[in-house]
């Protein structure tokens, strides 16, 4: 038998609430209702995972820019636990990396990474990103509270 | 009543027939404009009088238009024009049998006037006078015999009289006369509809036999085969009319109506027989689903979980939601429910220890398996009456999955199965939160808040899909949501107001007079279509609207309230209390 049908589909006022029950479940960080608000306006930097129709992952970027530098910032990108390993995050990720290829004035994408994560180390090592700074006291209600900053440098075209 | 008054000049003539040409064409102030001018001269002219009556009308000044209809009839109490306009009056108000007097009138004065008679006729097919429409069906007839619509009319009038035999002999001749071009529907429907009446008169074989004369003349097959084996079994031809339903099924493999009319062809009657028939058209269409599901109906102990195991576990594998709403039916017997208990319980075992449905399966490990598992189970315990155990396996499934919107549906319904009401909208409302922009959500949430009593909760929830600027329950009613008007009916019976209970009563009772009245457009619509068939069944339909389900309820409710109130007569007391409870 085959495996299940994975989609992406946008974020709307209709399905948000999803998205808050999903990051709930699986972050053990809360966001704001900015980061709610801010979401709806995202467009392509935000998307739903459907597997089988229903929603069982997110993503949330925002464009970052520091001293002249664009970069993308990935502020969410997580999965309910029961269907991980399937290439749900693969496929999110790979609508992130294809969308700041299309878009081509990026320098870099990056995220924060809890330092126990091995999980999500390896997942985002294996798409080219790496550890280039570790922030102590990064989180504030969480142990471990320091966070490895991961990043991807782009060869702009 | 000077009858020479009533005769105009030919100048004013003309502009009598510029009016009924402004009226026709809906040019109504014109049509007064060259009123007034006869008037000037003539202010006693009846026709005239009448016809700015019916023009008033149409531009809604009901008061004036029956005051000028009315007089002018007096001024003329010998013009058709002035009878029919009156009795167009009547008809635009619905009052159906003062009209028809009207047009009897008005043909005394002009017997074979066509317009009056085919309007009279409607009237009559509306009322069901069926002896006046087949009068004044032969008279169109006689009248206007090259036209398709005398023949068709005349026809039908006898056939709701049942006189078959001058029904069909009417319909013989008409045939015989159709100009039938390549693919000719409007010729399949009248055969379709001649080899109905036949059936009718119960002359099976004659209908079989027409059918057959006339096959490649019909264009619907599906519905020539399905007479076909219909009339085939009825003449006891079982062997012929299972080779029928053979091809049927070949066709659409998930009717299943056409499965249980196989076995009947076949005659089978053991469970053996049956079983060993499905098997069979298993293994024909593989991919249909009713060959699968329909042996369940009938097998009993190891047979029936030997079919349940791989029935269940596809669904299982696949992600079926409405997996316990198919198999439902088959909890009437303690001993499938027990086999179905035990089949679940393995499949939970299994995938917590395997993460397969089960030990021998090398399939792909799906993860939504024990989700669906958890729910189905959940489904089960609150059908048996668990509750506890339902609701726990329902926040299991809640750990697993949150996101998945049915769980809370089911969570709602296990609540309102054990009297929880309010737990039931609340889980309801959570449902529907989740996705704004689900419309069956969305009504179910509603109508957990009216069982709740929470009557103006529902019309809010509501509110996100009626039109907007008008208020919800004004746009629910214009819309006849009859599912939310009985609920809220007893809602507020419930809540003992009374009469916004017998208010929503009557808005569905208004519902199924507008229903029978929309029937009005349909008499010459389906004539001139030759939708006959069709027309023939929405007939019947109307005839019995009110057995309806909501008709029911909502006459139940009022019948109740009105029964309560004649033995407990409101006192100047209740009637305050009434008013105080209405903030629900």
């Amino acid at each position: 038998m085959r495996k299940g049908r994975i989609e992406l589909g946008d974020v709307t006022p209709h399905n948000i609430k999803q998205l808050k029950l999903l990051n709930q479940v699986v972050f053990p960080v809360s966001y704001n209702d900015k980061f709610y608000k801010d979401v709806l306006e995202a467009g392509e930097l935000a998307k739903l995972s459907y597997y089988n129709d229903v929603v069982v992952g997110g993503v949330c970027c925002r464009v970052d820019v520091l001293d002249g530098q664009r970069r993308l910032y990935i502020m969410t990108l997580g999965c309910l636990g029961p269907y991980r390993r399937l290439g749900i995050g693969t496929k999110m990720l790979e609508h992130v990396l294809n969308f700041v290829e299309k878009e081509g004035n990026f320098n870099s994408i990056f995220l924060h990474v809890q330092v126990n994560n091995d999980g999500a180390l390896d997942f985002y090592k294996k798409f080219g990103f790496e550890v280039v700074e570790t922030k102590q006291h990064y989180y504030k209600r969480i142990e471990p509270a320091d966070a490895h900053v991961l990043q991807k440098t782009l060869v702009k075209s | 009543m000077d009858p020479k008054k009533q005769l105009l000049p030919p100048k004013e003539n003309s502009l009598f027939k510029r009016i009924l040409k402004s009226y026709e064409q809906k040019q109504y102030r014109n049509g007064l404009k060259f009123a007034k001018q006869i008037l000037a001269s003539f202010p006693e002219h009846g026709e005239t009088l009448a016809m700015k009556g019916l023009i008033l009308n149409c531009l809604g000044r009901k008061e004036e238009a029956y005051n000028f209809v009315r007089q002018g009839l007096r001024n003329n109490l010998r013009s058709h024009v002035c009878w029919h306009v009156f009795g167009l009056l009547q008809r635009s108000d619905k009052k159906y049998d003062e009209a028809i007097k009207c047009y009897r009138n008005a043909l005394k004065w002009d017997k074979d006037n066509l317009q009056i008679l085919r309007d009279l006729s409607l009237l009559q097919i509306q009322m069901r006078d069926l002896d006046g429409y087949k009068e004044t069906r032969y008279r169109l007839f006689e009248l206007r015999p090259t036209q398709r619509a005398s023949w068709i009319g005349y026809a039908m009038s006898f056939h709701l009289l049942q006189d078959y035999d001058t029904a069909l002999k009417i319909l013989e001749e008409f045939r015989k006369t159709v100009q039938k071009t390549n693919y000719d529907y409007e010729y399949s429907e009248l055969l379709l509809y001649q080899n109905l009446v036949i059936r009718e008169s119960k002359h099976m074989e004659e209908a079989l036999k027409h059918l057959n004369t006339y096959e490649s003349n019909i264009c619907d097959k599906v519905t020539l085969q399905e007479l076909r084996g219909e009339l085939l079994m009825a003449l006891g031809r079982t062997e012929d009319a299972s080779e029928v339903y053979r091809g049927l099924i070949k066709r659409n493999p998930e009717n299943r109506d056409y499965y249980i009319k196989l076995e009947g062809s076949l005659g089978l009657t053991t469970v053996d027989e049956r079983l060993k028939l499905y098997e069979e058209l298993k293994e024909k269409f593989p991919r249909a689903q009713v060959p699968k599901r329909l042996p369940l109906n009938y097998a009993r102990g190891e047979a029936l979980e030997s079919l349940l195991d791989p029935y269940l576990r596809a669904a299982l594998q696949k992600g079926v939601p409405p997996l316990f709403t198919d198999i439902q039916v088959l909890y009437t017997e303690p001993d499938r429910v027990q086999s179905i208990e035990s089949l679940m319980d393995k499949y939970l075992t299994n995938l917590e220890e395997t993460g397969h449905l089960c030990d021998t399966d090398n399939e792909y490990k799906e993860p939504a398996s024990i989700l669906f598992v958890l729910m189905f189970m959940a489904q089960h315990h609150s059908f048996l009456g668990k509750t506890e155990t339902a609701l726990s396996l329902i926040e299991r499934a809640l750990e697993h999955t949150p996101t998945l919107i049915e769980l809370y549906i089911i969570k709602g319904k296990i609540l309102k199965h054990a009297g929880d009401y309010v737990g039931a909208y609340e889980a309801l409302q959570e449902a529907q939160a989740l996705d704004t922009a689900d419309r069956y959500v969305n009504s179910k949430a509603a109508s957990y808040l009216l069982k709740a009593n929470l009557v103006r909760q529902a019309e809010e929830m509501c509110s996100k899909f009626t039109r907007e600027g008008v208020s919800a329950m004004e746009n629910l009613n214009e819309m006849q949501c009859m599912w939310f008007q009985t609920e809220c009916a007893k809602a507020y019976y419930r809540l003992g107001q009374y009469g916004e209970s017998l208010r929503k009563c009557h808005e569905v009772d208004r519902h199924f007079t507008e229903i029978i009245e929309d029937q009005f457009d349909f008499h010459t619509y389906c004539m001139r279509k030759m939708t006959l068939r069709s027309y023939v069944e929405l007939l019947r339909l109307e005839d019995i609207l009110r057995s309806n389900r909501f008709y029911w309820d909502a006459a139940q409710t009022a019948i109740t309230i009105y029964l309560r109130l004649y033995d407990h007569p409101l006192t100047s007391n209740t009637k305050e209390n009434d008013i105080n409870t209405g903030e629900c």
